[in-house]
């Protein structure tokens, strides 16, 4: 019963609603998968607030990632603290583009561009946008895999604090940055998580 | 495709659930996240810490965002940027202090770049090589106006903000010995430090600030006196060489040592000023005169030169020490005998020296000064403070007898105390002489003499003719014994019995005549003229003086070439004992003592105890005449002569009195005598007697001696042969008749008694012409001249026989 000859009917349309675990197709009213005892639900309808907030959470938490020192390095002689883009930046006047540009974009290029993906996804949603569909769920696609890897720079500062414990010769401490970054990344993730790629294409149908 | 059942209708049920109910728990989390970040930054805020600026000449070593500042070496900011102030003249360094920190900054919150510093006390800020420097800063803990600008110290301050102790200030007139840091000791521990010394404004003292670290600092009052301990001492004294070196630090940097003997002074506060002495011992005496007390200036004015006297020679009274002399100059006066320069001595006296108790005021002290000039006639004077160092005192002394004078009250610019004879011995130069003439007297070589003619008497003595000489006594002393022990010498007592009781009978007729009566007379006329000799002897003192004087002169005479004179006479004496002749001559003496044996063992000699027998018969006959002549009558008349002739004594010794004022002045006009003249012409005649006996003649003189002692005792052999003895006995028969002549010439007895009492008579003349003419005394003058003439023919002789020695044994 679409309005459309190419629409495609929903199993929302058609009665039934899957389970996103299993896949295992239940009629409409059942609440539980028979199969994996999966709480069903045929569209989460707190999905964008939910985006919404941990996508907040995580763009608050990413403020101060970026102002803190991420690291705190003391040697002998010297004690330094550096930032994530003091970071980029110390290590371009080192003429190490590289590793310049692989932290500058797994740390910065990444997490800015998932907040800016996710927010259109929600925005999208949000205002039923009909356009590109297919694109979006794409770049939904690419948000949630790629999500993960952002964890790196954290998982750098980890090893790096685990190692480096020299006492007075050579000690590297995480910053408060490091705790807020990878709050940051997990806040992003579950932002991503939440967000219920179905929606996408419920733009062209009228709200029940 | 087959139609598929009917799909159920759709149960969609828009929610009927209020805003807050549809709104997900998930919403908490960016809350939190919120809450916490805004949490993060306000405390990052809030912990920012206060901006402040600091200014330095440079900012060496100083980096933005990595110096730290630093409080009792606890970070307590970082500085954040580095930057010219306009002009170019100040580096402004701003930095972010900790908000704990930073209400301290106060007015006396300093600031100073720590850099690595090697001083003789230590090193330090060695870490600053590693780390880079770092800026110190110093606050004390008392939280007052707080400041945001503060200029920055180009080194370190010695005295931390907040430290406990007294902060003083030192004033000295020679900085050469002060070094920054440089340490106070006291007792030898380090209880401070000096600050940097500055010259004061007038360019006359270096003042420098030290600080005392507490609890030390109580042990300073104002009767602490710091003197200079830097570099050491050596001083030779009685206890020997004395090295004296505080401690190495100070022996290189200068130090200051203080100590606080007298007590019963103020404590004091920061900024009290105290003068630095140049040693230990100056600082201590010093402790006896406060220089707080007000102390009572005058001046005095010295005629002559005061060399010797500086500023800070002691001003005595009665021996005590009242004052010092505090300045010294030179000042024109018009006086009667047209312009001279007095110098004038400016005293500063401390009343409570003067005996006027404690709180004596300088008014009170003058005022009593100005009583006892009045009053007692005191008087100021140089004296001679150090004989060696020919330094000088100053002297208040009451001067009896002398002139009424005044203090100079209106004197300019000080009271003027009058002045007495100065009192300067230069006691060097005298005893310096003295010993220059003990030195030269030629002492050793007297010694040496002695030593020789000693040793030249010894080897005479030892010679076998002396020693042989005793047993030839014993043998003479034998031969006389057998003489006397002869019937003839037995015979002479009973002879002489007979003689003496002729002279009896004379006496007992003398007895007769009442001899004793008259004899009385003559004692009271004698005991008149004592009384009279008693009188005249009240004038000896001023002769006495006279004699004094004389002895003065005496004292003055050339001792010393006289002892040299003798001492070579010795030498000479020496020579010619040593010489052969003379030690053969004891030899030559034994041979005439044996020679003169042989004679009195001869025949003749014993026969001359027969013929003295004659003789004193014959003596007994002229004593019988005499009896027989009434020589008693005689005697008697003699006796009132005699007497007469005490009464005329009597009489002139009222003139004693007179002759003894004339002696008196003859022993002034000898005193005046050229003695002086006298002792060298017996100088110069011992120098000949020395050449004499140097003379090669005089030593050949004991051979001489000894050939003459050879010619005597051939002589004597010649005697004994000769009948010598025989011409003895006609002697003696001689003698025989010369009695006889005697006993004649005592029958002329009477009238020798009656020439006897004429002579008393003109002796009485005579002595009244002592009293009455002065002619003795020139007669007494011409005969001391005599002497002096005398004297140079005896060195006119002694020269002679200098000359020719022979002439002695010649006899021309």
């Amino acid at each position: 019963m679409g309005s459309t000859g190419q629409r495609l009917t929903t199993a929302r349309e058609a009665g039934y609603v899957a389970c996103r675990r299993c896949g295992q197709v239940h009629d409409c009213g059942a609440k539980t998968c028979k199969r994996c005892h999966g709480r069903l639900r045929s569209r989460d309808e707190q999905s964008l607030q939910k985006v919404w907030a941990w996508l907040i959470a995580g763009i608050i938490t990413f403020i101060p990632a970026n102002l803190y020192p991420m690291l705190k390095t003391s040697t002998l002689v010297d004690k330094s603290e550096s930032t994530i883009l003091g970071g980029v930046v110390e290590l371009v006047h080192h003429d190490n583009y590289g590793i310049a540009a692989i932290v500058f974009v797994a740390s910065i290029l990444i997490p800015v561009g998932k907040f800016i993906a996710i927010t259109y996804l929600a925005l999208s949603v949000q205002l039923r946008s009909e356009i590109n569909m297919h694109n979006r769920h794409k770049l939904y696609d690419i948000v949630e895999f790629i999500g993960r890897w952002s964890m790196i720079d954290v998982f750098v500062v980890a090893i790096l604090s685990a190692l480096v414990q020299l006492n007075t010769v050579a000690t590297v401490n995480p910053g408060i940055a490091a705790v807020s970054f990878a709050l940051s990344v997990i806040f992003t993730m579950l932002s991503a998580q939440s967000f219920d790629a179905r929606l996408i294409w419920d733009a062209d149908r009228t709200p029940a | 495709m087959s139609e598929t059942s009917e799909p159920q209708p759709l149960d969609v049920r828009r929610g009927q659930r209020s805003l807050i109910g549809r709104l997900s728990l998930v919403w908490l989390v960016p809350l939190i996240a919120l809450a916490v970040s805004l949490f993060v930054a306000f405390q990052n805020y809030a912990n920012q810490g206060t901006e402040i600026e600091i200014y330095f000449e440079n900012a060496s070593g100083i980096k933005a965002e990595e110096t730290e500042i630093r409080y009792r070496d606890v970070t307590v900011g970082r500085v954040e940027g580095v930057k010219f102030a306009e002009g170019l003249d100040v580096v402004i360094v701003t930095a972010r202090i900790d908000q704990t920190v930073a209400p301290f900054l106060d007015a006396d919150a300093q600031f100073w770049v720590v850099r690595p510093n090697v001083s003789v006390r230590g090193i330090s800020g060695l870490d600053t090589v590693l780390s880079g420097v770092y800026i110190e800063g110093n606050w004390n803990t008392d939280p007052q106006v707080q400041q945001f600008e503060f200029v920055g110290l180009e080194e370190p301050p010695l005295t931390r903000a907040g430290q406990r102790g007294t902060e003083i200030v030192l004033r000295t007139t020679d900085g050469s010995s002060l070094t920054t840091g440089a340490p106070i000791l006291h007792k030898g521990i380090q209880v401070g430090y000096l600050e940097t010394p500055r010259l004061a404004f007038d360019g006359r003292t270096v003042t420098v600030s030290a600080f005392i670290e507490s609890p030390y600092d109580r042990r300073i009052t104002t009767n602490t006196r710091f003197w200079d301990t830097s570099g050491f001492s050596v001083s030779l004294g009685a206890n020997g060489l004395d090295l004296d070196v505080s401690s190495i630090a100070s022996l290189i940097e200068g130090g200051i040592a203080f100590d606080t003997v007298v007590s019963g002074g103020r404590a004091v506060r920061d900024g009290q000023i105290f003068d630095l002495f140049d040693d230990e011992q100056t600082a201590r005496s010093s402790l006896f005169n406060d220089p707080d007390l007000p102390r009572l200036t005058m001046s005095v004015l010295f005629d002559g030169s005061v060399n010797g006297l500086a500023v800070g020679s002691e001003v005595r009274f009665q021996g005590i020490r009242i004052g010092e002399v505090i300045d010294l100059g030179a000042v024109a006066v018009d006086s009667d005998e047209g312009p001279m320069v007095q110098l004038r001595t400016v005293l500063a006296i401390e009343p409570g020296r003067l005996g006027l108790g404690e709180e004596a005021t300088p008014d009170e002290a003058l005022a009593f000064i100005a009583d006892l000039v009045r009053q007692r006639s005191l008087r100021a004077r140089l004296v001679t403070g150090n004989i060696l160092s020919g330094a000088l005192n100053v002297q208040l002394l009451e001067v009896p007898d002398s002139m009424a004078n005044f203090v100079d009250l209106g004197g300019d610019p000080y009271p003027i105390i009058p002045t007495t004879d100065n009192a300067i011995t230069d006691v060097a130069d005298e005893a310096q002489s003295v010993l220059a003439r003990i030195n030269a007297l030629p002492i050793e070589e007297l010694m040496s003499g002695a030593v020789d003619l000693m040793d030249s008497v010894e080897q005479v003595v030892r010679s076998e003719g002396i020693r042989s000489a005793p047993d030839e006594v014993v043998a003479l002393l034998q031969e006389a014994r057998a003489l006397v022990g002869s019937d003839d010498v037995q015979a002479i007592p009973a002879e002489l019995r007979a003689i003496v009781a002729d002279l009896d009978a004379i006496v007992s007729g003398a007895e007769q005549a009442d001899l004793v009566a008259r004899i009385g007379t003559v004692v009271d006329s004698a005991g008149t003229a004592m009384t009279n000799l008693e009188t005249a002897s009240a004038a000896l003192p001023g002769l006495t003086e006279q004699v004094d004087a004389l002895l003065q002169k005496t004292l003055a005479l050339e001792l010393e070439g006289l002892v040299t004179e003798a001492t070579a006479t010795l030498d000479g004496i020496e020579a010619l004992i040593v010489s052969e002749g003379f030690t053969q001559a004891p030899a030559a003496l034994t041979a005439l003592i044996e020679e003169g044996r042989t004679l009195i063992a001869s025949e003749d000699i014993a026969a001359m105890p027969a013929e003295l027998r004659g003789v004193v018969t014959r003596l007994n006959g002229i004593i019988t005449a005499l009896d027989e002549a009434d020589i008693s009558a005689q005697l008697a008349a003699a006796v009132n002569s005699a007497n007469n002739a005490a009464a005329s004594i009597e009489t002139a010794s009222a003139n004693l009195p007179g002759i003894t004022a004339e002696l008196e002045s003859l022993a002034a006009k000898t005193n005046a005598l050229e003695l002086d003249t006298l002792v060298a012409e017996a100088t110069a005649t011992l120098n000949s007697i020395n050449a004499l006996v140097a003379a090669d003649e005089t030593r050949d003189l004991p051979a001489s001696l000894a050939s003459a002692l050879d010619e005597m005792a051939l002589f004597l052999a010649d005697v004994r042969e000769g009948g010598a003895v025989e011409n003895v006995n006609a002697a003696l028969a001689s003698a025989a008749d010369a009695a006889r002549a005697i006993e004649e010439a005592a029958a002329s007895l009477p009238a020798l008694s009656a020439r006897a009492t004429a002579l008393v008579a003109q002796t009485d003349a005579v002595v009244q012409s002592f009293g009455e003419r002065s002619r003795f005394n020139a007669e007494t003058l011409s005969t001391l001249r005599d002497i002096q003439e005398a004297a140079d023919a005896v060195s006119a002789l002694a020269r002679a026989i200098q000359r020719n020695p022979n002439s002695l044994l010649t006899g021309r």
